[in-house]
């Protein structure tokens, strides 16, 4: 079982890292969104692996199903001709930018594993939704509601902006 | 602690491929016989004669259509995404046996036994907008891209009283398993979810149509105003697929909407998958009928229509459902 949950693992990887190449590397801005879903899935497959399938549903659920739906109408809205500027390939200084601020991040994860490794369990104990439920209404209710003024804010500017453009 | 040994694993996978393949089965020969029972409907509905022609009562039309749909050539439009034009297919029709897996057909038949079948299901449904949206904006159509337009702001708008709709059903039982919900529906009529729930069947219904772009939601495809839609440039079983998958989704739809609402497979005295077939049929007839009575909406009747009535009066619904739950 634990080789199946390390290739299983492996996978999951390879098909994040797959995903987020293709997307921060495709000269098509639909191509890179459809690289960013397959990383969502990946992301998907690791909370599965953590056994805990409704994150991961609810994973597929908002993201693939609502979110990489509103990015693409963003994109057809903001449809720039087939040479725009995404299709020029780009000077390698950025690309030596890219990769220092990609290693910045896990530079740091890695000097907190180095100094604190986690033991993992074999496996993993599912979560009960009720426990998930409960969690979020009472130790963690501060960071929930926070999370919802945070939606409010941004649907309620999402209006704004759309009734100006239609009064000018 | 609990781990599985080797023969415990490889027979739950026996038994999914197994499910799968008899899913596999299913839909195909769903999508043949639904064919012909929708021309069938709209020959009768509007005296059509063309569906009665080929063979005894029109019998030979599907497999007339199916031949034809094989024997077609493959034309990538030039100009077009060619890798994600083929892929949108794929996309579409894949995901639709995962629908099917979570769905009880009867007392302990079904192919994956979870507690989160209907978050599953509700979760890889969204897929099908991708792969509708893939395909229309990768054919370099102005038609198509106008279609997928569409089917993104249709299905972002009805998503949303689908769920609440459902919510509210899961709101009552306290539970996402699909085999739970129908174990707590008796065997009569008068027991199932639909006389506690009426608007929130109705709500799905209506959401259900438009999910599956059937008319008179079929704005997506729209054939008097965009040729075809999203799927303009398809040709052969590259259009064959993305039909199948309506077909497949209408059924997923109907199968949910039935052991949700009318009871699953609880009937007063046949065994239990029949009873289900059954009732998946019964909504299927009435999704047809739909089709071919209802003239097309409006695009802006459509948007107009979701967002004023159906979420206003789901969230009511849903509101009172959480006050009748907390009162008794």
């Amino acid at each position: 079982m634990e080789f199946l949950a390390k290739a299983a693992f492996v996978f999951y990887v390879l098909v994040i890292a797959g995903g987020s190449l293709a997307a921060a590397l495709s000269h098509n801005m639909v191509r890179a969104l459809l690289g960013l879903i397959l990383t969502m899935f990946g992301v998907a497959g690791m909370y599965m692996l953590l056994n805990a399938p409704f994150v991961a549903l609810m994973q597929v659920l908002v993201y693939v199903g609502a979110v990489a739906v509103l990015v693409f109408f963003a994109i057809m809205l903001t449809r720039t001709p087939t040479g725009g500027e995404e299709s020029q390939p780009n000077p390698s200084r950025k690309y030596l930018l890219a990769l220092l601020t990609a290693m910045l991040p896990g530079a740091a994860l890695g000097w907190v594993w180095l100094k604190h490794p986690v033991l993992s369990d074999v496996t993993p104990v599912q979560a009960p939704m009720e426990a998930l439920g409960q969690g979020l209404m009472e130790p963690y209710i501060l960071a929930f509601e926070l999370i919802s003024v945070v939606l409010f804010v941004a649907m309620s500017g999402a209006v704004i902006l759309a009734f100006r453009k239609r009064g000018s | 602690m609990h781990i599985p040994m080797l023969g415990e694993v490889s027979i739950e996978l026996i038994r999914l491929v197994l499910g799968l393949v008899l899913l596999a089965a299913f839909v195909g020969g769903n999508g043949v016989v639904l064919v012909w029972l929708e021309r069938k409907v709209a020959g009768h509905i509007q005296r059509r004669p063309g569906p009665f022609e080929v063979g005894p009562h029109g019998l030979l039309q599907t497999l007339a259509d199916a031949a034809k749909m094989v024997g077609k050539q493959l034309v990538t439009p030039a100009g077009a995404d060619k890798l994600l034009f083929w892929l949108a297919p794929l996309l579409a029709f894949l995901p639709v046996f995962v629908l099917f897996l979570p769905i009880s057909w009867g007392e302990g038949i079904f192919v994956l036994e979870t507690n989160l079948g209907l978050v599953l299901i509700l979760a890889f449904a969204g897929i099908n907008v991708v792969a509708v949206m893939v395909g229309g904006w990768a054919s370099n159509n102005k038609y198509g891209v106008l279609g997928a337009a569409r089917a993104v702001a249709q299905s972002v708008a009805y998503e949303i009283p689908l769920l609440l709709s459902v919510l509210a059903i899961s709101f009552m039982t306290g539970s996402l398993d699909l085999n739970r919900i129908v174990e707590l529906q008796g065997n009569w009529p008068w027991q199932w979810n639909v006389l506690v729930q009426p608007v929130a069947f109705v709500i799905y219904f209506i959401c259900g149509l438009a999910e599956t772009n059937r008319a008179p939601f079929d704005l997506p495809e729209g054939e008097s105003e965009l040729t075809a839609g999203f799927h303009t440039e398809y040709s052969g079983m590259g259009f064959g697929l993305f039909m199948l998958a309506e077909y497949a989704n209408m059924l997923v739809v109907c199968g949910v909407a039935s052991i949700l609402f009318l009871g699953g497979w609880k009937g007063p005295f046949l065994p239990g998958p029949w009873w289900l077939l059954a009732k998946m049929y019964a909504l299927m007839a009435l999704i047809m009928w739909c089709r071919w009575t209802f003239p097309r909406v409006r695009f802006d009747q459509l948007l107009n229509f979701n967002w004023k009535w159906l979420i206003p009066i789901t969230l009511a619904n849903l509101f009172l459902t959480a006050v009748l739950v907390k009162v008794f």
